[in-house]
């Protein structure tokens, strides 16, 4: 029942011309470039004038123990952000929305806020206490502890400590979103019916809170999959992900066919991943 | 004459067949009242005519304007809405102003229209204060005002008083009528409550569950002269007996099984034949109940009293007859001290005259 | 363990998380007052990083490209997501999962496929191809957002206007607009932020002469001449503050507006 705007003296062509503008758009900066790109990657390096021979050549080009090992190496990195970020983030969420009161508003403004700053800033803050003389060198060094500075930076190490500092928020934010509805009778109906406060946690509120850790799944783990710029910064260019591959094919080497052919590879592994993931997540709520 | 004319209406949502080939005549000047259960299809039916959505077949009349196709804001027709659906961003004097502004009137004008309307409606003190502010009786207020300072051809309520409470819901009613006959604008008017229809409708038409009009007629006619059981149990409540129609002592008679033969009048306007299967109507307060027995009635039963509810001006008994049927009598406490009062399990005796039964063929 | 200390241990590890959240910042705006060129060792106050980035010159040009791509994808993605939800209802009832793609799909797939039309098209690299795919992040939050916040108007609103007659320009300018303001804003607001913090896109669809804040600082970085820009991150650390109060403000402010 909600045609009335076609009901009027506007035709229905007027409306349809100005509600256009947003598709036309995603269409040609969303959609094309994906199709381009999935094009691309069955084209032979350097034939792209003419009727161009496709070929999949490309993608038996990955089928190579090289490639696994950094798709294996994304995958990790995607999951154990993912994984701490919900073990430290759930707790967070937790306090915030169902103990913090007076503080909650100023607690969360102070939780959003690093998300109002460049995160490239964010990271490069880490080398500050990653340096051979930052600030954890520095400390463990006064307290004897060691007495040569250790190699924290351009490591695995401060990849991980960078990836989980930028993506802890935005599995905070969706999980207290879902807890923050929480229907606390719930919890005063289970206690009284006669469980512990564990059980309780276990058995009703974390079920309820699995739509929040969904969505923290969807801002966390598939993005950090295809991160560039924290292994990159933070990492030294020493380590190769699928993200830092990419940028090589297509900024370096300009292999745009075969960079393609690995965006779309790996974009069907994390696909197939994900719906795994999705799966199991299902069975269990 | 302005009236609504509806021809043929016909109108789907999907494979949802709300109204069938539907046609009403709405008289110019009147207060129409449309009455029906829940998705009989009378909402629907006002936004037909309002324009917010249109007929997949059939015509609307206004006098002689076909408004089938006119936009929603050319017909100069307005709605109150069922949740008023006043602006938030505006306060009482923007709202009520809005139909006037959008159309250029100059704001001298304006606002002496709007506090002229706004008296019409008891509102003029609160004329510059926001919405919110307001209880759901004053906001009610407003949408009407909103609406009939267009002074429109048709003004349509969408059950307008269901938020209100009772008391109000009363008083709100008494104001509708008298702004009907001070404005003489028709007013078409939805509603599932009976009671309200009754009250302020000068005509009334009843829907039923498949978006048919049963019975179009005053107020009066319907509730006294249902044309079948579901307008009869619709409107007021009634005892429902089945029976055959035979014919007795020159006149007509219900041969009903297990209870008897009970005279009745044929009336004018249905001509039944006798052999006819036929249900006989009658309402719960066209029966005397009396413990003693009484002379003077054609019609009588005894039956036991199986429940009595207090309704302060009305007692409503429940008497169950020889033949397990429920028969329901409305008494109207008239005296303080009753002569006879009538306790549980009182056997009882049941009379009417055979003028205020109706019959019905379904 | 006695109920007592597990009373406290959540606020502990809330704090302590807290701290792990802050403490690179706080090292940061720390050390951008250092004296010396050595990151790591203190030497004394001094505004010495402030008065080299205010004179940097290539910092205000990306300052200013960063500004014209963020403010443009704000305009563009506002307003063909306005038009979208007034007029393109019923559209949208049917295809609204597909402005989701842009956030389910990771960013660089996102970038290098525009980095891919471009060269296919021969487009030249520059501030409308960065404009371009910032927009199509835009959509994806002031489409979302403004079409959430229009369905909780009572669409009767709309009714009501074209009931006493305004025109359907008049009352998208008198009852929609003013009633999706708030949504407006803060879907505008997070846009700008999003925009201006990313650095993906950027990274592929800007040309030497387009270079936007993120990825002049990356490149400064990676150079090793970090100290300059540190403190160039404590001013945007500010600004970004700054941005996101006035976001959450809002908020507060949307929950209260009109009641219903």
């Amino acid at each position: 029942m909600n045609r009335d705007i076609e009901n009027t003296e506007v035709s229905t062509n007027v409306s349809f011309f100005m509600a256009l503008p947003a598709f036309v758009w995603l269409l040609i900066f969303l959609y094309i470039p994906l199709l381009v790109i999935i094009g691309l990657s069955f084209i032979r390096k350097g034939v792209i004038s003419a009727w161009p021979d496709f070929t999949l050549s490309n993608y038996f080009t990955f089928f190579d123990s090289l490639y696994y090992s950094i798709l294996v190496r994304s995958l990790l990195l995607a999951f154990v952000t993912m994984a701490v970020c919900l073990l430290c983030a759930y707790p967070i969420a937790y306090f915030l929305a169902l103990y913090a009161r007076r503080w909650k508003n100023m607690l969360l403004f102070l939780l959003a806020l690093p998300f109002g700053v460049n995160f490239v800033i964010l990271a490069y803050a880490w080398f500050f206490i990653l340096e051979k003389n930052g600030l954890i060198n520095s400390i463990l060094t006064t307290l004897g502890i060691i007495s040569t500075p250790i190699q924290l930076l351009n490591t695995e190490f401060a990849i991980y400590v960078g990836m989980i500092y930028c993506y802890l928020p935005f599995m905070v934010l969706p999980i207290y979103a879902v807890l923050e509805k929480l229907d606390l009778r719930l919890i005063d109906a289970s206690l009284d019916l006669g469980a512990t406060r564990f059980a309780t946690f276990w058995r009703i509120i974390l079920p309820q809170s699995m739509p929040g850790i969904q969505t923290g799944f969807f801002m966390v783990f598939i993005p950090s999959f295809g991160e560039y710029v924290i292994p990159a910064l933070m990492g030294g260019g020493k380590y190769m992900y699928v993200g830092s591959l990419i940028s090589h094919y297509f900024s370096v080497l300009r292999n745009l066919p075969l960079g393609s052919a690995f965006t779309v590879f790996s974009s069907i592994v994390l696909l197939i991943v994900s719906l795994i993931f999705y799966w199991r997540f299902r069975r269990a709520t | 004459m302005r009236n609504i004319r509806l021809e043929h209406v016909s109108k789907a949502f999907g494979d949802d067949i709300i109204l069938d080939n539907l046609s009403l005549t709405i008289p110019s000047g009147s207060f129409f009242a449309l009455l029906g259960p829940s998705g009989s299809g009378k909402t629907t039916l006002l936004r037909l005519i309002a324009g917010f959505d249109t007929v997949d077949s059939g015509q609307i009349y206004i006098g002689d304007r076909n408004i089938t196709h006119v936009p929603i804001n050319k017909r100069n027709i307005n709605t109150v809405f069922q949740q008023y659906a006043l602006f938030p961003h505006m306060n009482v004097f923007g709202n009520v102003a809005y139909g006037l502004r959008v159309k250029g009137v100059a704001s001298d004008i304006i606002e002496q229209k709007v506090r002229r309307t706004l008296q019409k409606v008891h509102l003029e003190r609160h004329i510059y204060k926001p919405i919110q502010q307001l209880s759901g009786g004053q906001q009610q207020r407003v949408a009407l005002a909103r609406a009939i300072i267009n002074e429109p051809d048709v003004l349509l309520l969408d059950e307008p008083l269901a938020a209100l409470d009772l008391k109000l819901r009363e008083q709100m009613l008494v104001e509708l009528i008298d702004l009907q006959s001070e404005l003489k604008t028709t007013f078409v008017y939805v509603t599932h409550d009976q009671f309200e229809a009754l009250t302020v409708a000068d005509y009334m038409a009843i829907m039923n569950y498949d978006g048919e009009i049963e019975q179009v007629g005053t107020p009066k006619e319907i509730y006294e002269f249902p044309i079948s059981s579901f307008v009869a149990k619709f409107v007021g409540s009634t005892n429902l007996f089945h029976g055959l129609l035979i014919e007795k002592n020159g006149g007509f008679a219900m041969d009903i099984p297990e209870l008897g033969i009970f005279e009745v009048a044929v009336s004018e306007r249905r001509k039944f034949e006798a052999g006819s299967s036929l249900l006989m109507s009658l309402r719960p307060e066209k029966i005397e109940i009396n413990k003693e027995e009484q002379a003077g009635f054609a019609n009588h039963l005894t039956g036991i009293v199986q429940a009595i509810i207090y309704y302060g001006r009305s007692t409503q008994y429940s008497v169950k007859l020889p033949n397990g049927f429920i028969v329901h009598v409305f008494e109207q406490n008239e005296e303080h001290f009753p002569h006879e009062v009538i306790d549980y399990d009182d056997v009882v005796h049941l009379y009417w005259q055979k003028e205020n039964v109706v019959l019905l063929e379904k | 363990m006695s109920s007592r200390m597990s009373q406290y241990m959540l606020p502990f590890f809330v704090a302590l998380m807290y701290f792990f959240l802050y403490i690179p910042i706080v090292v940061l705006v720390f050390f951008s007052f250092n004296k010396s060129i050595s990151l790591f060792r203190w030497s004394g106050f001094s505004w010495r990083w402030y008065s080299e980035a205010w004179n940097d010159s290539t910092m205000w040009i990306a300052l200013r490209n960063s500004l014209v791509v963020s403010f443009s994808a704000v305009v563009l993605s506002l307003i063909m997501g306005l038009l979208l939800v007034h007029y393109g209802r019923s559209f949208l009832e049917k295809t609204f999962f597909i402005f989701y793609g842009a956030l389910i799909v990771p960013e660089i797939v996102l970038a290098v496929g525009l980095l891919s039309l471009f060269s296919f098209l021969s487009v030249p690299l520059g501030f409308t191809t960065l404009i371009a795919g910032h927009t199509i992040l835009g959509l994806s939050y002031t489409v979302p957002i403004i079409y959430a916040r229009f369905n909780e108007l009572e669409y009767q609103l709309t009714e009501a206007s074209l009931d006493l007659g305004a025109t359907v320009w008049q009352t998208f300018y008198k009852v929609t607009l003013p009633l999706l303001t708030p949504a407006m804003i803060a879907s505008g607001l997070l846009v700008f932020i999003v925009s201006l913090d990313d650095f993906i896109i950027a990274f592929f669809s800007a040309s030497p002469s387009t270079q936007t804040l993120p990825l002049y600082i990356f490149n400064v970085i990676r150079s090793g001449a970090s100290q300059s820009v540190s403190a160039l991150s404590v001013i945007l650390l500010l600004a970004g503050s700054f941005l996101i109060l006035l976001l959450s403000s809002l908020k507060l402010k949307k929950l209260f507006s009109f009641g219903q």
